[in-house]
Formats: structure tokens, sequence, C-alpha cells
């Protein structure tokens, strides 16, 4: 892999989030830097409390670090207002969530439009784009079901429609396959992969399941809000996933 | 998509509790807009009867000696009470002899404790009033059978019926007048609105009338203008011929048109301050909607943090729930004004007099509505835009 030729997706330095005050004060994450290249696959793995689902919120615009820089795409939106993160999200970062984060009022086709609705795209753009998508992860079929009329991996393949649905440059998911059966399991991950290969989409997977883990090309693992060890997969092994999956 | 959609799905989704929700502002609405229907109905009515006949009336009333000195001109201060009658039939008399061009009719009022009954000794409990021919033409009760005479009674048409339950025309039937026989010789039609006292009266000839119950005064003078350019000329003759007769002035000159005028001006206090109460429902069911919002908003944290995580701006979360606050209080008070549109209409025909939806009432309504729901549904709507996404997508 040519790194060297890749932009720069997300250049974090020296991130951290401090949650509470004084004493009850808690280093949620505590100096952190990594770089993310455009078309990675990147899972970030630790124990519950390493940090790294505030490691992703930071990453996607969701939170704020108290202290460090970060670079989304070349900008500097460590110190964006409150409106600005809200028009890169959902334009610029999509996530997926563990569990079902489909609104269950909205038919499938509709939750798939609403961050086209937030970032103002025209009706007709929205409408080709969900139906796109919906075809992508191979579920057109179903655009008009309410999310309580599908099951756990066929609404997690509708919200993943729905995160790539506007185009984004970053996909962030946090524990995406937790509430999942392995077969459903398995299938969103497939789907992560194409994504990346297909579009050359940036994905960044929060993860504590190492089988998670070794379908990513790199794993950057978090303990006491610190980076312990950042390694890329090997090959080999991404191979016999792959087949694993197939199977 | 939008806000309007999204507040009406959410709003049909938890049915109940909107209505319940909305029910606050339903009564407040229902009681504001009704109150002011009916006031003004009241108000229309009162000014249509007075203008019909009564604004050329002048009534002259008993008072206390030397009370019209501190008596504010232009004020009608309610009738007199127990203050001993001066007036008499001289009064009447001396008022007639003026010729005065501007004076149409005089006409004296006794009211007169006289039992009458259609047997000998009892007693129906109708009032009886001793006046004249011209009493009829000035209050224009209309007759349906018979005719006023010197020596005869009349019938008011409630009175008829109830002294004489089996007669179909109690013309030239005899009534007790306490020992005293007399004939029937007329019976009113019925009347309504400010003259309807007449139905349950007996009228006897004024003088009969004073002897029988062994009186000397009388209890009022009415007199009518001949147009109301002359109420004011009317007056100021009547004051002058009785300053004569009574110099301690124990008499009180009232104009039925300024009676007119506090009669609406009492009217529209009353409706204003009633409304105004009223107004405090409409304030419990803000509070009501509020609370609501703020429960619905906790429930949505969720729903919330998807959305901003999906790139909602703060500006749409807010939108989106002022749209349900305002929507709740607007549909709220639709209901409202629907409901008090039939109370109204039921009311005024029971009671008889035009009280519908007037357009300024259903625009107060719906203006007060729009404040409702802006004014209460503000807070809860800022706390859901101020919502950290970070923090709403924890909440499970």
């Amino acid at each position: 892999m040519n790194d060297t030729e890749q932009s720069v997706v997300i250049e974090a330095k020296g991130l951290m989030r401090q949650h509470g005050q004084g004493d009850a004060a808690v280093q949620a994450i505590n100096g952190i830097d990594l770089v993310v290249k455009q078309g990675e696959m990147v899972a970030l793995m630790g124990p519950s409390g390493s940090g790294k689902s505030t490691l992703m919120q930071i990453l996607g615009l969701l939170d704020r670090p108290t202290k460090g820089s970060y670079h989304l795409a070349g900008k500097d939106v460590s110190r964006l207002t409150k409106g600005e993160s809200a028009n890169l999200r959902g334009r610029r970062i999509a996530f997926v969530f563990q569990g079902i984060h489909l609104l269950p009022r909205l038919s499938a086709i509709r939750n798939v439009e609403l961050p086209m609705v937030y970032a103002r795209f025209s009706a007709e753009e929205r409408q080709k784009s969900a139906q796109e998508s919906l075809a992508r992860v191979g579920l057109a079929h179903l655009a008009t079901r309410r999310p309580t009329q599908l099951s756990g991996g066929q609404a997690q393949r509708i919200a993943i429609a729905r995160a790539v649905a506007p185009g984004p440059d970053l996909l962030l998911a946090d524990e995406p396959t937790g509430a999942l059966d392995r077969a459903s399991g398995r299938a969103v991950l497939a789907l992560f992969q194409q994504l990346n290969q297909d579009l050359g989409l940036t994905i960044v997977i929060v993860t504590h399941d190492p089988l998670v883990g070794r379908h990513a090309k790199r794993i950057v693992e978090l303990e006491d809000g610190r980076i312990i060890t950042d390694r890329p997969v090997d090959d080999r092994i991404l191979a016999q996933n792959a087949a694993e999956v197939g199977a | 998509m939008n806000a309007l959609s999204i507040a009406l799905d959410s709003i049909w989704t938890h049915r109940l509790r909107s209505a319940l929700t909305a029910l606050g502002i339903v009564i407040g609405v229902f009681a504001v807009v009704t109150l002011t229907s009916l006031g003004s109905g009241v108000r229309s009515y009162v000014t249509n009867q007075f203008k019909s006949f009564g604004a050329t009336l002048v009534t002259i009333t008993p008072a206390m000696p030397g009370a019209a000195a501190k008596r504010q001109p232009g004020r009608f201060q309610g009738p007199p009470q127990n203050v001993p009658s001066t007036l008499t039939l001289g009064d009447t008399n001396a008022i007639l002899r003026r010729h005065s061009p501007a004076i149409a009719r005089v006409v004296p009022v006794a009211i007169l404790p006289i039992p009458v009954s259609a047997t000998p000794g009892g007693s129906s409990g109708l009032s009886v009033l001793g006046t004249d021919q011209a009493y009829f033409s000035a209050e224009q009760l209309a007759f349906s059978s018979g005719k006023f005479t010197g020596n005869g009674i009349v019938l008011g048409q409630a009175a008829a019926t109830a002294l004489f339950p089996h007669v179909n025309n109690p013309k030239g039937r005899t009534l007790y007048l306490g020992k005293t026989v007399l004939t029937v010789s007329g019976v009113l039609k019925s009347t309504t609105g400010l003259t309807n006292s007449a139905n349950h009266t007996v009228f006897v000839p004024v003088a009969t009338g004073l002897k029988l119950a062994g009186l000397n005064n009388i209890s009022e003078i009415v007199v009518q203008a001949k147009s109301n350019q002359s109420v004011n000329q009317s007056a100021t003759t009547v004051t002058q011929v009785l300053d004569q007769r009574h110099p301690v002035h124990d008499f009180a000159v009232t104009k039925n048109s300024q009676m007119l005028t506090t009669i609406n001006n009492t009217l529209s206090t009353i409706t204003v301050f009633l409304s105004g109460l009223a107004a405090i429902s409409l304030l419990v069911g803000g509070i009501g909607i509020m609370n609501i919002m703020l429960v619905t908003v906790t429930e949505r944290f969720k729903e919330i943090g998807i959305r901003k995580a999906l790139g909602a701006r703060d500006g749409d979360i807010l939108i989106q729930f002022l749209a349900e606050s305002v929507l709740l209080a607007l549909l709220g008070g639709a209901v409202g004004v629907a409901l008090s549109a039939i109370a109204s209409h039921l009311i005024g025909k029971i009671a008889g007099f035009p009280a519908g939806l007037t357009l300024g009432s259903v625009g107060l309504a719906t203006g007060f509505s729009l404040l409702v729901g802006i004014v209460f549904g503000v807070l809860p709507a800022l706390r859901a835009s101020r919502l950290m996404p970070a923090d709403a997508l924890r909440t499970e």
C-alpha cells in the first residue's frame, strides 16, 4: 500500500477529553495522536472505559476535546461552533451505532433520506441517493418498511445505507455488530469491507470484539485513554477472514 | 418530513396524551371566547332594545332631598332605594300643562300594593301598576284584544293566563282587587326583552289604583320626548317644572340614553373581568403544554441524538419541538372555538338574544393559542436543541 499518495482524513494531535470537574474529574482520553488516511479501515479496540467511544465522538464532532487539535480532511475542526459541526455531520461524517438507531416512525427510505434533509439536498437528489444506497446494501425491496418490520441485521444495513447515502468522507461505526447475531454481524462486516474497497470509503470501527478487529486493515488499541499499540493487520489474516465471512 | 409533519406524527402517536394536554387550552379558549361572545351579544341586544324605543324616554324618580346636587351628571347611579316618593298626579299634570314642543307623552306610573285575584279574598302574587293610556304607547306595548279604558283592567299575557287559566279571552271577566271588583277591558300581546315584566303585570287606571291602595303618591313619571334630539330639552323642561313644585329637589331625572351608556360600560367591564379570569385557565393550559413537552423532550433524547448525529442543527431541533407545542395549542384553540360557537349559539337561543362568534373573539383565541404555544414551548424546545449529541446518544 502506497500511503504517501493518499490524502489524510483524520489528523489528531494531543487530544484530551475531561469529564466532570475538580476531584470528580476523569480523563476519558488523555493525549491521543492519530492519523488516518483516505481509504483506510481502522479498528479502535480496547476494554470498556478505555476511551474509545469518547474518541469516536470527538472524531465524529459529536463532542469537543478539552485540549488538542483535530483536522478533518485538512480543515481544523477542533474549535467549530455547534452549527458548523452540525453541517459537517451528516454531509462529511457518517455514523453507524450499536443497536438500532433508526427513527421508528419513518420508513426505511425516509430514514436513509434524513441526513440529506438536514444537509439541504434537493428532494430529487435525496430520493436518487437513497435508492442507490439501499440498492448498494441489497435492501432496495425493503424501502417502504418500518424499522419495526425489519430484522436486526436488516435494520443495521439500512443504517449503513443511511450513513453512506450523502457521500461522506469518513464513516464512524460504534460497536456496529454488538447487538447482532453472528451471521448478521458477519454480513455487516462484509458490507463494510465492500464499501471500503468499492468506494474507497475511510472507515473507523470502535469495537471490543477481536473478530471485528481482524476485519480491519489496521488495529489501534487503547487503554486508559491512551494508544498502546497501532499496527497493520497481516494480509494473510485478512484473506482468511474474507473467506470466513464469505462462508 | 418537515417540522410540521414530524409534529403532527408525534401528536398522533400520543393521541390520548396530546388530547389531555390540549384540553387545558380547549377549556381556556372556550371560556374566553364564550364570555366575550356572550358579552358582546348582550351588549348589542341591549343597545338595539334601547334604540328601538327606550332612547327617547326620560324617567323621573324620587330621590333624597338635595341628592341631585351630589349626583354626578351623566352617570346613572341605580334606582333610588327606600326613598319615600313625593311625586303626585299633580306633577304629571303640571308637566303636561307646559305643552312643551319637545315632549310627546307624560305618563304617571304607580306601583300598587294591592292583591289581585279572580276569586274574592285571593292573591295571585301579580304586581299591579297604576298608569294611563299613554303608558302603552310609550313602552310600545300592543293589545291582543280590547283596550285601556278609564275604569277597566288591562292584563299582561302571562298575567291573563295565570288568572284565567282556562279562558281563551278574559276580556269582560271580573277580577278582585282587594275587595273591589273590576272588569277586564283588554289583554296585551306577549312581549320580550326589556319590557317583558309587562307580561306579568296587571294595569289599572292610576287614579282608581291610588284610591284602592289608599296612596297619594305615584312611583315615577315617564316622559317621552318627541325625538332623540329633543331628549335633553325634555329633561330640562321637566326639571324646571318640578323644581318649582319641589323646592327641596327630592326627585331625579334620568335619561334612558344615559342609562344605556352606563349599562354598556358595566357590561364591558364585567366581560373584560370575566375574560381575564378565564384567561387564567389559558395560562394553566399553557403550563400543561410546557410540562408535557418537557417530558416529550426527555423521552426523545435518543431521537434528538440521532437527528443531531445525522446533521440536524440546533435550529432544526428547536423548530421541530416548537412546531409541536404550537400545533398542540392551536388544535386546542380550534376545538375551544368550535365548542364555544355551539355553546354561545345555544345560550343565545335559550336567553333570546343574538350571541354568535365574533371575528374579533376568534382572532383573539387564535392569537392567544399561538402565544401560549410559543411561550410555553420555547423552554422545552431550547432544552432539546441545546442537548449535546454525545449526551443524547448515551441515553438508552
